[in-house]
């Protein structure tokens, strides 16, 4: 008995979602779309991205003589990996100060883990020192990389 | 720019490794419109009294047609997908071939996990959940807009990260 009187509320409350007008229905499908959009302008945004300032230090990671290393964090199944490769590839290539290495976040968790980075690729800016000068997020633009590698050059500014 | 792009006879028998990424991307544009038709008829629908009525509703026999697409991506492999075959048969004939290729894990983890997602609200709405259609679809349409429209594959970053965090163990060349 009591059973049928649940399943007869919930039905009456159910109108709200089930048995719409098409008009409010197309309405929510339009909200629908236009939030899908909006997270993804967001997504978009944030996946690449330059941050500087980061601080710490890796200076075992640091190539010796170079005067800035990219070091760039990777996952095994990850397209953006590959082209942030090509990316700094070719700037290693055109600036011999300038050095690129690649580690593996599934077999060397540790470097990942201290800088808490959760998404591939980032690739931290270390200068001459092994100081962490910027991370550049996901496939950063070849300007971009640039910027930032000729930002490390400079001393650092002096922390207040 | 390198101009070469050596992918001789592309995808036949012998697969070459990886895939092209645009492939998954139009069975996503698919799927996304075919969920936000399920979600429309269940926003318009009410919901059915018993139990064959409520799996006999049009949404739910389109959820239901979705999930066994979800459920063949997810355990025959993105790549014998019937989107997939589509897309190399009439798409990607038409294309310039792929600048990149990708894995095919991520993408098809990915299946596995719209697979999930859709299942579930169809489970609870035979029960009789009200909503739960509705809910798994437009969860499940999110996912497969940002993945056809801004190459943002939600399924394939989780599968990233429980890679990382040693859940799932890394497949190296899964057939």
């Amino acid at each position: 008995m009591s059973q049928i009187v649940t399943l007869g509320n919930t039905r009456q409350r159910f109108r709200i979602v089930g048995g719409m007008d098409a008009l409010p229905a197309l309405l929510v499908i339009g909200g629908l779309i236009a939030a899908a959009t909006l997270l993804g302008l967001l997504v978009r945004a944030r996946s690449t991205r330059v941050a500087s300032g980061c601080g710490g230090d890796e200076h075992q990671l640091s190539v010796d003589g170079a005067e800035v290393t990219l070091v760039q964090l990777s996952s095994p199944v990850c397209s953006a990996c590959t082209a942030m490769r090509r990316v700094a590839e070719s700037l290693v290539a055109a600036d011999p100060t300038v050095a690129h290495r690649e580690i593996d976040v599934v077999d060397e968790p540790a470097v990942a883990s201290r800088h808490s980075v959760y998404s591939t690729p980032t690739t931290l800016v270390l200068d001459r020192e092994g100081h962490v000068r910027a991370r550049l997020i996901g496939a950063v633009k070849p300007a971009d990389v640039r910027a930032a590698v000729d930002a490390a050059r400079l001393p650092v500014a002096v922390t207040a | 720019m390198s101009g070469a792009s050596p992918q001789p006879g592309a995808a036949e028998n012998g697969t070459p490794f990886g895939i092209d990424p645009r492939g998954p991307r139009f069975g996503a544009a698919i799927t996304a419109t075919l969920l936000l038709v399920v979600v429309l008829l269940g926003l318009t629908e009410p919901l059915g009294a018993d139990l064959v009525s409520r799996a006999l509703q049009p949404s739910a026999v389109l959820l239901t047609v979705l999930v066994g697409l979800f459920a063949w991506g997810a355990f025959a492999g993105i790549q014998k997908h019937p989107y997939g075959l589509l897309f190399r048969r009439l798409i990607a004939p038409r294309l310039a071939p792929p600048t990149e290729r990708e894995h095919p894990a991520p993408p098809t983890f990915a299946q596995l996990v719209g697979l999930l997602v859709t299942a579930t609200g169809l489970v609870l709405h035979l029960i009789g959940v009200p909503g739960a259609l509705v809910v798994a679809a437009a969860a499940a349409f999110v996912a497969a807009f940002l993945n056809a429209v801004f190459a943002y594959c939600l399924g394939c970053q989780l599968y990233v990260l429980l890679v990382r965090l040693g859940i799932i163990r890394r497949s190296g060349a899964p057939a």
